[in-house]
């Protein structure tokens, strides 16, 4: 019993001497030199850096598998026409492709450039054109390269749609875009950036037919001093109501002067040939001159309902049956288009190239006044960069591509088919469009030329005056009531972005 | 591998036959095993929880269908319309606004006539007027001769709506030996520009050969379905044919009149493609612009790139509106619910 109690005694000494003896030794052992957290996290970046450091030579590694293997580079480019032989808009990317495709297999180099993307041609219009575009972007599949019409950048820049080219245009500068016309270069301009690539321009001449001008009376030397005479006031757009009732009086031709017949922007050369302007670049506004769109409005009333030289359902017209096909045929005297309608008679075989030179003559829209200054309008189609190309990291190969389609032997290709005038001063010497006497003649027209806004509501106007004017075509109002309509409307839908002047 | 394979060998009739057997009765299968799941939740709910809620179970697949199809897209188009959406398609709210600007839209007043003259003249000429007509000619000529009229009426319904519009441009066109003037010429009539001096008589004209076929349809069927009792009663009587069409005929499809009459409307409101394809609204300034194309051009139309997809849906809504008011007008004063408790005509 006693042994037992001793045993239980030690066991409970040794213990509590165990116990003592820890904490003594806890107290006395020496301590480590840094902190252990600090140490161990120290430990966790190196590894982290480490991993890093793998991940980033794996890249590389399997980078360099894939340049071994060949890598596919898609740009998605969409042009417009809707004209058919405005088609090397799109064709030109697949032949700049493969040139530099070519450049990079001499290089040494697997990357292959591949174009997708299409041509819009009519039956699809600029509507719906636009409206795919919009749609594709909200869907993210946006093409990297978008052609469109020069007005919209205002819209496209300020919602964020297209990037900003400056840095782009001047990395090249010297390569092509020194020896673009500078006045295109106003056209892509938006709050002082450059926000897009010039594609084309064009002129928008007043076509007439020599062989009924002949048969009103008119000697060879009359008709080919026409031009020259539009040129310097001398026939003015009150004479060209009166030939053309001539005309129509002596049953040579069905209609006097042809229009387009559907919305754009052609009948805004009468309006500044009225002395009317569109926009004032001090203010960046919109502007309706009153006094010129009354006497606009008064030239078309009077077109149609004294001298009966436009019909009244023009604007209800089709294109082929009530525009291309009555002046081709000679059943038309005058025709307000654009350089490019010669192309598109030509390849729909409307006109032979003889025959066009035979018939056809063209000049610019005529002033309003005795020795006023005649007009035309140029609409120059520009290529973006949308922001969705920048964020596939695509927009540097892809303005590579808009700077070669830019070089006159591309450019020169769709100049020639489609009849749209040069971009660059080189190209008037480019073997291909030097010999287009066409494009030779038409070339002064852009000393006279005019460009609509860059005005995010630019659209707004234009529906406004195509509405009125249709309006007092078709009897439907007075000129009167149709500058009572556009002043309200320019008012009610455009506010401020308007300035009104007497 | 010996002998033949099953690609090499001839496929007989049997083995069609037997391989559309399995197929059906596969499909058939699946049908029947649904059903009866379907039925046992049934039954379960009944007894569980009572009828009305087995009546709701059974309605959810209609009413899920009805709300994806029907009240979603309005519910949206409703809230576009509360937006400035353009082709940004970025939901800025800007409360009534675009309610308020329609009110004030000068235009609203003529397009908004423009729509009730355009569907009151469709429906009481063609959809409604022609259909009775064609139909009661039909009816009262030799059945053979009467089935092929019906049938040559209906061609412009199963034409493409594209080609059967630019077949009418051409047809209205104002040179002499364009359709309807050369057949007018006979008459000594002189040529004319119909799309331009009678816009609204092609417009009208187009949508109701094509409108005319539905009724006509309907009211044939409802005709076919009168009791020969009444007809030989009649005669015995000594009533003309007139008399038969006045006093018997039209009374006894009382009802499908009233339910061609109630459709059409509301189809009549809201179509607008043959005016988009023969004037757009033209050829003046919104001579043939009716609501819904109105919509349309406001919200997708825009040479300069400029749509205003907001204000288009809120032009959409008050037309969705006009519709419900239309509806319930019906609905109330035809008193269309008497025609959807009980047979009208017996069979």
């Amino acid at each position: 019993m006693r042994k037992g109690q001793i045993t239980i005694q030690a066991l409970v000494f040794l213990i509590i001497g165990l116990l003592i003896g820890a904490a003594i030794g806890y107290f006395i052992a020496p301590k480590p030199t840094g902190d252990i957290d600090a140490l161990q996290k120290e430990l966790e970046d190196k590894k982290a850096e480490l991993e890093q450091v793998k991940t980033q030579l794996q890249d590389v590694l399997s980078q360099l598998e894939n340049l071994k293997q060949g890598k596919t580079i898609t740009i998605k480019v969409w042009a417009v026409g809707p004209d058919p032989p405005s088609e090397y808009r799109f064709l030109n990317f697949q032949l700049a492709a493969d040139v530099l495709n070519a450049m990079l297999k001499d290089l040494g180099s697997n990357v292959t450039i591949e174009i997708e993307g299409q041509f819009f041609a009519r039956p699809v219009e600029w509507e719906q054109y636009r409206q795919n575009f919009y749609q594709s972007f909200a869907a993210g599949e946006a093409p990297d390269v978008y052609l469109t019409g020069h007005e919209d950048i205002g819209y496209l820049a300020e919602n964020n749609f297209i990037i900003p080219l400056d840095n782009y245009i001047n990395k090249y500068w010297d390569l092509i875009y020194y020896d673009v016309f500078p006045t295109l270069w106003k056209a892509v301009e938006y709050k002082g950036q450059k926000w897009a690539v010039p594609q084309d321009t064009e002129a928008r001449p007043m076509y007439f037919r020599k062989d009924i001008l002949r048969q009103l009376g008119w000697s060879e030397d009359e008709i080919n001093a026409l031009p020259e005479k539009i040129k310097n006031g001398e026939f003015t757009l009150q004479d060209l109501l009166e030939v053309a009732q001539q005309a129509v009086d002596r049953g040579l031709v069905e209609r006097g002067i042809l229009h387009r017949v559907k919305e754009g922007y052609d009948y805004l050369q009468f309006y500044l040939a009225f002395g009317g302007s569109l926009w004032n670049p001090e203010t960046g506004k919109m502007v309706f001159n009153r006094t010129a769109w009354e006497l606009t409005l008064n030239w078309f009333y009077s077109a149609v309902y004294e001298y009966g030289v436009i019909s009244p359902n023009q604007f209800s017209g089709d294109w082929d049956a009530d525009f291309h096909g009555p002046f081709t045929e000679g059943r038309a005297l005058f025709l307000s288009g654009g350089t490019w309608h010669k192309g598109e008679w030509i390849q729909k075989g409307l006109l032979t190239e003889e025959q066009f030179k035979d018939v056809v003559g063209y000049a610019l829209h005529p002033a309003a006044r005795p020795g006023g200054k005649p007009v035309t309008l140029s609409h120059p189609l520009v290529y973006t960069i949308t922001t969705q190309a920048k964020e596939r990291g695509l927009d540097e190969i892809a303005f590579v591509l808009v700077t070669l389609v830019t070089m006159p032997t591309f450019n020169s290709k769709h100049a020639v088919q489609s009849a749209h005038l040069a971009i660059t001063r080189s190209q008037i010497m480019e073997t291909q469009y030097s010999q287009d006497w066409f494009l030779q003649d038409v070339a002064y027209m852009l000393e006279y030329t005019t460009f609509i806004p860059n005005h995010p509501d630019w659209g707004k106007y234009s529906r406004i005056v195509f509405n009125a004017l249709r309006a007092v075509e078709t009897g439907d109002m007075s000129p009167s009531e149709a500058l009572n309509y556009m002043v309200t409307e320019m008012q009610n839908q455009l506010g401020d972005s308007v300035e009104f002047v007497e | 591998m010996s002998g033949e394979s099953i690609w090499q060998k001839e496929i007989s009739g049997e083995d069609i036959k037997r391989f559309f057997r399995v197929l059906f009765g596969a499909i058939k299968n699946v049908f029947v095993s649904v059903y009866n799941r379907f039925y046992d939740y049934g039954s379960q709910i009944i007894s569980k929880y009572g009828s009305k809620m087995a009546i709701s179970f059974f309605l959810i697949p209609s009413l899920g269908f009805i709300s994806v199809f029907y009240f979603l897209p309005f519910i949206l188009t409703f809230l576009i319309g509360l937006t400035s959406m353009d082709f940004t398609f970025q939901w800025n709210w800007v409360g009534l606004q675009n309610f308020i600007r329609i009110i004030n839209d000068s235009f609203a007043p003529k397009i908004l006539g423009n729509t009730f003259f355009y569907v009151f003249t469709t429906l009481s000429f063609f959809n409604v007027g022609m259909a009775l007509v064609v139909s009661l000619i039909t009816n009262h000529i030799p059945d053979e001769v009467g089935s092929a009229v019906r049938g040559i009426w209906l061609l412009p319904r199963i034409t493409p709506s594209t080609v059967y519009a630019l077949l009418w441009l051409w047809a209205a066109r104002r040179e002499s030996n364009a359709l309807i003037n050369w057949f007018l010429g006979l008459f000594g009539i002189p040529p004319t520009d119909w799309m331009l001096n009678h816009p609204w008589v092609i417009v009208i004209l187009v949508n109701g050969f094509v409108g005319t076929s539905f009724g006509m349809i309907v009211f044939t069927a409802a005709l076919k379905s009168i009791p020969e009792d009444y007809y030989r009663a009649a005669r015995v009587d000594g009533a003309s044919t007139w008399e038969i069409i006045r006093y018997i005929e039209i009374p006894m499809i009382k009802w499908p009149l009233l339910f061609v009459t109630a459709y059409q409307t509301l189809s009549l409101l809201t179509s607008f493609e043959y005016i988009l394809i023969l004037t757009d609204g033209g050829p003046g300034l919104y001579t043939t612009e009716v609501w819904s194309l109105y919509s349309y051009h406001v919200a997708f139309k825009s040479y300069g790139g400029t749509v205003e997809i907001g204000y288009g849906a809120a032009l959409a809504t008050v037309l969705v509106l006009i519709g419900i008011i239309l509806s319930i007008i019906y609905w109330r004063v035809f008193k269309f619910e008497e025609m959807m408790t009980e047979p009208k005509i017996e069979v």
